[in-house]
């Protein structure tokens, strides 16, 4: 005879993907509009961070890898800026960056923008340097392990690397009290801990992509890594630094969204359940 | 106040945002267009950065004295006759440099980074002066990391057979824990791009003059052309 | 000789290459520097790998060439334009500097917002997949589910704030299960590696050569 009417269970199934969508959407706008102002725990793993920085001494040179993409700028700028925010305000470190990712040199741009080193007296080539975007990955940060002179004589826009007070006496791995990297590519997160810390032992800090962090617990483990933390870890670090910016506004959005998830996962197992034990195929 | 060129730039920006998103929904004209821009866009970026890495790490130091490079920037050229039908081969010669070079340097650390460390942390586990919860984790710990390893070495099925089942058996437990956990973060990543997307669109975008305006103009003409060629008006395609 | 020529002698490029780097590192011969000769091969291939990043748009130019020639229906338009999009960028970073203003405000207005996008663009598709596909069938899914829950639960920050048990749950779940699964997968990757690694030296993995003949396959 003719079809069989769909039970709750099917309905609940089948809620159309425009629906959810819908929902997710409106989920992420509502606390964008009206914020919650939810509390924000910090973890242990950013405040580790965050002391081994406060603890180098003065004069010490910080090697940084802007290795991440566009695609994971919304993540991982906010915690670059909160960090670099941290090193300028501290002062007395150098900061000379290096990129192993294509977008890597205008993000920079884009992250100093947003920074405005001038607001804590630091100066280009005195303070901080960006020496530019080295093709290779591995081949690039073995390179500039060895020497950068040898690699590249300039900085990104060209300008000789003598030229600025900032790189007198620093030229490869060994001159370095610190590594730290900013990266959507396992690639580049993991060859790091091969290059520099295996070859020459520099304290690495790493911030990857959530979804990248347990692919890399393993050398924090191990010891190879100071502090592993994820671009969504922001918000904490701007607490930390007291620049509360992109990264915290991002708080009641995550909280309510992964409500949202936490929703979705009981009610699609509540209909799965529910068409099982009524008597419904698959 | 943001001048002309910036604030054309945060059109074009949102504009691109809204039409990629689109493609959650349906497939449309509009998603297509950004689609193609941004591929475009991505090989052109590629081309702008590998021309400037060749001159910047290549042609400075050639000009300065090192005309060893000659050979590099030949090497460089040839692999472009990958292309040809005949002499594709000649590109193998490059190829080899490069892949050399990558076997070289990532083999040489693998063994320390990957292999020895990894095995030292995993055998200095502590299961004995330390508190019962700890122990009872590390030896978790232990069991797991030595199954997923016996999981993965050892490949032939009477490997896994009988009361062997176990190792594999746990080892996927192990795993399954684990992917749930890069599944979690997974999604919290994937949010919090979302969220940046969305907080340029609402702070940067809709505060600019006429942009509430053409916000819900785009998003009709998007669902406009989401509707069937057939079904539509116009444009109608041409069978 | 043909075979030596396109077989043989690349492989043997492999081969030297990689010692030279492995014996850098190992090894200490008196009288022999490995150190200068690794440091100049190194920059070479820093050089050489940007030459391979016009593949992307000589690719696309011949497949999307065709398109454009053939006048493929619904698609020609798109193909002209993400042609004229490559040369476009070329052009403009080219002459004017990789990080010039006007570069730059080109990438700001199209890659940048479209790169971000595109990648964030999942999540929607993951939205979708918790609720069809994350269902506790049996044991393993079971676990999945479980595991997922308590860390979707604690990277939410309000719920880690207020309900605190949730931290240390997730803490553990991370350090034992997670780390231990990942490490005996990641020792299992470094030993796949290394034998990638040293069968392409010895020229038993040939992938990288490419299409070969039916006599350089015998060889």
């Amino acid at each position: 005879m003719g079809k069989e009417s769909k039970t709750i269970w099917d309905r609940l199934e089948d809620i159309p993907r425009e629906v959810l969508y819908g929902i997710l959407i409106i989920t992420f706008i509502m606390p964008m509009l009206f914020p919650i102002g939810f509390p924000v725990p910090i973890s242990p793993e950013v405040q580790r961070w965050y002391n081994f920085i406060d603890n180098l001494p003065a004069g010490s040179a910080i090697m940084i890898d802007f290795g991440y993409s566009g695609g994971g700028e919304p993540e991982l700028g906010p915690m670059a800026v909160a960090v670099y925010h941290h090193i300028f305000r501290k002062g007395g470190l150098k900061a000379i960056t290096m990129s192993t990712s294509i977008e890597g040199t205008l993000l920079w741009d884009k992250a100093m923008a947003e920074i405005n080193p001038a607001q804590y007296g630091r100066q280009y080539g005195v303070d901080y340097i960006h020496i530019g975007y080295i093709t290779g990955t591995e081949t690039a940060m073995a390179a500039v392990g060895k020497s950068i002179r040898a690699t590249t004589t300039t900085d990104y826009h060209g300008a000789s690397l003598d030229s600025f007070p900032i790189m007198n006496g620093i030229d490869n791995a060994g001159d370095f009290s610190l590594l730290i990297c900013y990266t959507t590519g396992g690639d580049q997160s993991e060859g790091w801990v091969r290059q520099w810390y295996t070859t020459y032992q520099t304290p690495y800090l790493c911030a990857v992509l959530a979804m990248m962090v347990p692919t890399m617990l393993p050398y924090q483990k191990a010891g190879q890594i100071v502090s592993l933390v994820s671009g969504a870890q922001a918000g904490q670090m701007e607490l930390l630094v007291g620049k509360p910016a992109r990264g915290i506004k991002s708080a009641d959005v995550i909280t309510m969204t992964h409500i949202l998830c936490l929703v979705l996962v009981v009610v699609g197992n509540i209909a799965y359940f529910g068409k099982k034990f009524s008597g419904g195929k698959k | 106040m943001a001048d002309f060129a910036t604030v054309v730039q945060i059109w074009f920006a949102a504009l691109f945002t809204i039409w990629i998103y689109s493609i959650a929904f349906r497939d449309n004209l509009f998603f297509k267009f950004a689609e193609h821009t941004f591929v475009g866009a991505a090989a052109g970026h590629s081309l702008v950065y590998g021309v400037d890495n060749v001159l910047r790490y290549g042609w400075a130091p050639f000009i300065a004295g090192n005309y060893l490079y000659i050979i590099v920037f030949i090497l460089g050229l040839l692999l472009y006759t990958r292309y040809h039908g005949d002499y594709f081969w000649v590109s193998r010669f490059p190829l080899a440099v490069i892949v050399g070079i990558g076997i070289g340097l990532a083999m040489r650390t693998t063994v320390t980074a990957e292999f020895i460390a990894q095995i030292q942390s995993t055998a200095g586990t502590k299961l004995l002066g330390v508190d019962a919860w700890t122990a009872f984790s590390n030896l978790v710990f232990i069991i797991i990391t030595l199954s997923v390893v016996y999981y993965f070495i050892f490949t032939f099925p009477k490997m896994h057979a009988g009361g062997l089942g176990i190792i594999s058996t746990i080892a996927k437990y192990g795993m399954m824990a684990a992917f749930g956990y890069s599944f979690a973060n997974t999604v919290l990543s994937r949010y919090n791009m979302i969220f940046g997307r969305f907080d340029f669109i609402m702070s940067t975008w809709l505060p600019l003059p006429y942009a509430m305006i053409a916000l819900p103009v785009a998003l009709i003409l998007l669902i406009y052309s989401m509707i069937p060629a057939e079904k539509r008006p116009w444009p109608k395609t041409q069978k | 000789m043909s075979v030596l020529v396109k077989r043989t002698i690349p492989i043997a490029i492999v081969f030297l290459t990689a010692l030279l780097f492995l014996c850098e590192f190992f090894i200490t011969i008196p009288g022999i520097d490995f150190k200068s000769t690794a440091t100049i091969v190194n920059n070479w291939g820093i050089i050489l790998t940007a030459f391979t990043l016009g593949f992307g748009a000589v690719n696309l130019f011949i497949f999307h060439g065709r398109h454009i020639s053939r006048r493929t229906k619904g698609q020609w338009p798109f193909s002209l334009w993400l042609l004229i999009v490559i040369i476009l960028f070329t052009v403009v970073g080219v002459s004017t500097g990789a990080s010039s203003s006007q570069y730059t405000w080109l990438y700001n207005s199209s890659y940048f917002a479209l790169s971000a996008t595109v990648y964030s663009s999942l999540g929607f598709y993951m939205t979708s997949g918790i609720y069809r596909a994350l269902r506790a069938k049996n044991i393993e899914s079971g676990l999945l589910l479980i595991v997922g829950f308590i860390v979707l639960a604690r990277n939410a920050p309000a719920i880690a704030a207020g309900f605190p048990p949730i931290i240390p749950w997730a803490a553990w779940l991370s350090a034992v299960p997670t780390t231990s699964a990942q490490r005996g997968i990641m020792i299992g990757a470094a030993l796949g590696a290394l034998a990638l690694g040293i069968r392409t030296m010895i020229g038993r993995e040939t992938g990288f050569l490419g299409k070969l003949t039916e006599a350089e396959k015998g060889g």
